[in-house]
């Protein structure tokens, strides 16, 4: 078990009388990038939230590293700091600069020095290319260096595994794409990453494998070739190519950018 | 620690004996909140309009009355119009407009105007116009100047445009947070009782005086207030939601 | 930005050199006026204040707690906290102060003859303020968009940890505005003392005006302005400054 950096099995997950997850298992090998997408609804916000347990499923389990997240005598605190999250709206603390918000989490949960955080902190913003911008609050920045600021926050706590949920969603066109190239930088580092998004361009260039979430279970999982060339279920293959007529033009602008 | 422990109950009843009493103070009170509300409704929209709609000078002259009245206790604005005969010099009438009448043989006497009631509604109505004011002009910003400037392009003159399109609306619009002030303003009728006028609190003092009953004369009037604050919040409720715009 | 927030601050510094300039100039014609106000500030501000301030502190002290009951506490405390506000609430200050002070002579027994109306004042003042403050502080609680704590939260923070350095800082300055209004509620509130033998500001007028009759209004009207120099500004300040400053921090009115 210690190959896979993430081990999620057979989860379930309702909200009263509604089943949102029935039945959801999937694996993650250290460095490898695996995008879950689906019509909305499907539950794959509810199955990051699960994951990280801010919001825990019923039945099922989460294992970390081998670390049963669900087992008693777990610091769920200290595990949530060994995975990161990515927010569709950023949720950046909005009365705290720009490098505080990187630097609090390692200084409150990781105990680092001031002087040490602050390093590590500059550190993750050069990597997302917002060094300059170090001392600006989220409200003076744009959509998408502010989402740039949380992948940088999740990084510098540097975490086994990242969960980004839909990033780019709330972002305007237009920034997209400045968020999508640091995603890339990141997958060809070596970063561990799920990722819940709509932007298959991405998906095509990085991920190891695609799962597809329908209704609660997962429908159907491939390579990314498998999914593009010849999808097997008919649901799959109605939801793609709604996503390609809406974003054909883009996926064209992304591999130019590659 | 309480000298009246042993009989709360007969303390009470002893206390509701004095009946006539409470009840000439309640109507008092009543009859003072209903002229404040009305006095400061009327001044009160007037104001906010002046200080909306108005002209610079109108809207420093609105403004700081508005700002005046709410920065200062309702205590001194009322002491200052009470003395305010005695340092000019001017006689103060005694006259009153009294309502003598009888309930289960018990004798009413209730002065409803009197130059001391007078004083004491028109300092309430000053007052309350002021935090209602405030009430209208938010209500006024939340309908937005859009509404009046179309009005205004269709030819209608601005004072047309503020009554016909922008109160319908605003007025709706505000019970919600004017049913604040409305609900709460019992409370203050009760800086009166400082002009010397009888109204529920300085019935309650007169009770006290008579039975030594403190505590529970002072709760029973507490009690009082609180039941005819949430009858009245009620009620303003149940208003507001037949009148509602539907959609807002 | 920087120039929206110097233009106010210009502006407010105006109003404020305006203020002294005409009380200055009032003072010139007509000594009278200075003799009043200095006999009221001497006799009473200084008791004005004090009520003010006890009364804020445990005003705060009390309504943060009850708001944190009503945000994270059970249900029996969420009631007992939401009780609480509709009942100090709905009941006349003058009423509470008299229940206090003369309904329960027992209650301060410990405290010194001479000091007790103001014990019971101040009572009476920091649990009708509580029941505001309350109010004042679960709404800019809530209003930290919860998005944030759960950032918070996915970074490996405690649950107090959200809260101390995440809610709490935000909340404070959130709360700023209906606060400074808060406590001008509550300095007017402490004219209400001139009932139980206190000498504060409005008692110190009035017995001015009981020496010299001639001049009762006046002293009732110096009065008057005194309270205003003391809330004006302050909610003028920290009432429509900050809310500017806030929305320019994209803060205030959560996402």
């Amino acid at each position: 078990m210690d190959e896979y950096v993430l081990r999620v099995n057979d989860i379930w997950k309702s909200y009263d009388d509604l089943e949102v997850l029935k039945g959801v298992s999937f694996e993650l090998k250290r460095q490898e990038v695996k995008v879950i997408f689906g019509p909305s609804g499907s539950g794959k916000s509810t199955l990051l939230r699960c994951i990280n347990l801010l919001d825990p499923p019923q039945k099922g389990e989460i294992y970390l590293s081998g670390l049963n997240l669900m087992g008693e005598h777990v610091d769920l605190n200290e595990a949530r700091s060994k995975i990161g999250m990515v927010f569709q709206h950023f949720n950046l603390f909005t009365h705290l600069k720009a490098i505080d918000n990187i630097s609090i989490a390692l200084r409150r949960v990781k105990k680092l020095t001031k002087e040490e955080a602050n390093r590590k902190a500059l550190e993750a913003l050069e990597r997302v290319k917002l060094a300059k911008w170090a001392d600006h609050y989220p409200a003076q920045l744009s959509g998408g260096q502010q989402q740039r600021v949380g992948i940088a926050r999740a990084l510098a706590m540097d975490p086994e595994v990242i969960l980004f949920d839909e990033p780019t969603s709330a972002l305007d066109p237009e920034l997209i794409g400045e968020v999508l190239q640091v995603m890339l930088d990141l997958a060809k580092s070596g970063t561990t990453m799920v990722v819940v998004t709509h932007e298959l361009g991405f998906a095509r260039a990085v991920a190891s494998e695609m799962i597809f979430l329908g209704e609660g279970i997962v429908i159907e999982r491939g390579t990314p070739d498998h999914f593009f060339t010849s999808p097997k279920s008919e649901r799959v293959q109605q939801f793609l190519k709604q996503l390609t007529i809406l974003y054909g033009t883009h996926e064209k602008l992304l591999e130019q950018g590659d | 620690m309480f000298y009246q422990i042993p009989e709360p109950i007969e303390d009470i009843l002893l206390v509701f004996s004095y009946w006539d009493h409470i009840l000439s103070g309640f109507i008092l009170t009543m009859w003072l909140y209903a002229w404040a509300i009305l006095i400061g409704f009327i001044l009160g929209l007037i104001l906010s309009i002046l200080r909306q709609y108005g002209g610079k000078i109108l809207k420093i002259i609105s403004t700081s009355y508005i700002e005046l009245m709410r920065g200062t206790p309702l205590l001194a604005q009322l002491l200052f119009l009470y003395y305010l005969p005695t340092s000019l010099n001017l006689p103060t009438p005694d006259w009153a407009v009294v309502s003598n009448f009888s309930l289960f043989d018990k004798n009413f006497n209730i002065i409803f105007l009197n130059h001391r009631t007078m004083v004491g509604i028109i300092a309430l109505g000053l007052n309350s116009a002021a935090y209602q004011a405030e009430y209208f002009r938010g209500s006024f910003m939340s309908v937005g100047t859009g509404q009046l400037l179309a009005a205004q392009s269709l030819g209608m003159s601005k004072f047309e445009g503020i009554r016909h399109i922008i109160l319908p609306q605003a007025l709706r619009r505000v019970i919600p947070s004017w049913s604040n002030e409305a609900a709460y303003l019992p409370k203050y009728t009760i800086v009166v009782y400082f002009i010397s006028v009888q109204e529920l609190f300085a019935e309650a003092h007169y009770i006290v005086s008579f039975t030594y009953l403190s505590l529970t004369t002072y709760v029973i009037i507490a009690i009082i207030f609180l039941v005819l604050i949430s009858i009245i919040s009620k009620g303003l409720d149940v208003l507001y939601n037949r009148l509602k715009i539907p959609g807002l | 930005m920087m120039s929206e927030t110097k233009k106010f601050l210009k502006s407010f510094l105006y109003l404020i050199a305006g203020i002294i300039i005409s009380l200055i100039a009032l003072f010139i014609l007509f000594p009278k006026l200075y003799e009043i106000a200095s006999y009221i500030t001497i006799h009473g501000l200084l008791a004005t204040l004090l009520l003010t301030a006890l009364g804020l502190i445990s005003g705060f002290a009390l309504g943060i707690t009850l708001a944190l009951m009503r945000i994270y506490g059970a249900t029996e405390l969420r009631w007992l906290a939401s009780g609480y506000e509709k009942l100090l609430r709905g009941i006349p200050i003058l009423v509470l102060i008299y229940i206090f002070l003369y309904g329960t002579p027992g209650l301060f027994f410990y405290i010194d003859l001479r000091y007790r109306p103001i014990a019971g004042v101040v009572l009476a003042l920091g649990l009708r303020s509580a029941a505001y403050q309350s109010q004042i502080f679960r709404g800019a609680i809530l209003s930290v968009s919860s998005g944030q704590i759960e950032a918070a939260r996915a970074l490996g923070m405690t649950v107090s940890q959200s809260f101390r350095h995440i809610v709490m800082p935000q909340a404070l300055r959130l709360a700023l505005p209906a606060w400074t209004n808060e406590y001008a509620v509550v300095i007017k509130d402490s004219s209400f003392a001139y009932g139980v033998g206190i000498v504060e500001m409005t008692k110190a007028g009035y017995d001015f005006g009981v020496a010299f009759r001639e001049l009762w209004a006046v002293s009732l009207g110096v009065v008057t302005i005194l309270y205003f120099i003391f809330t004006f500004p302050i909610t003028r300040l920290f009432g429509e400054y900050q809310n500017k400053k806030l929305k320019k921090l994209g803060m205030g009115g959560g996402s």
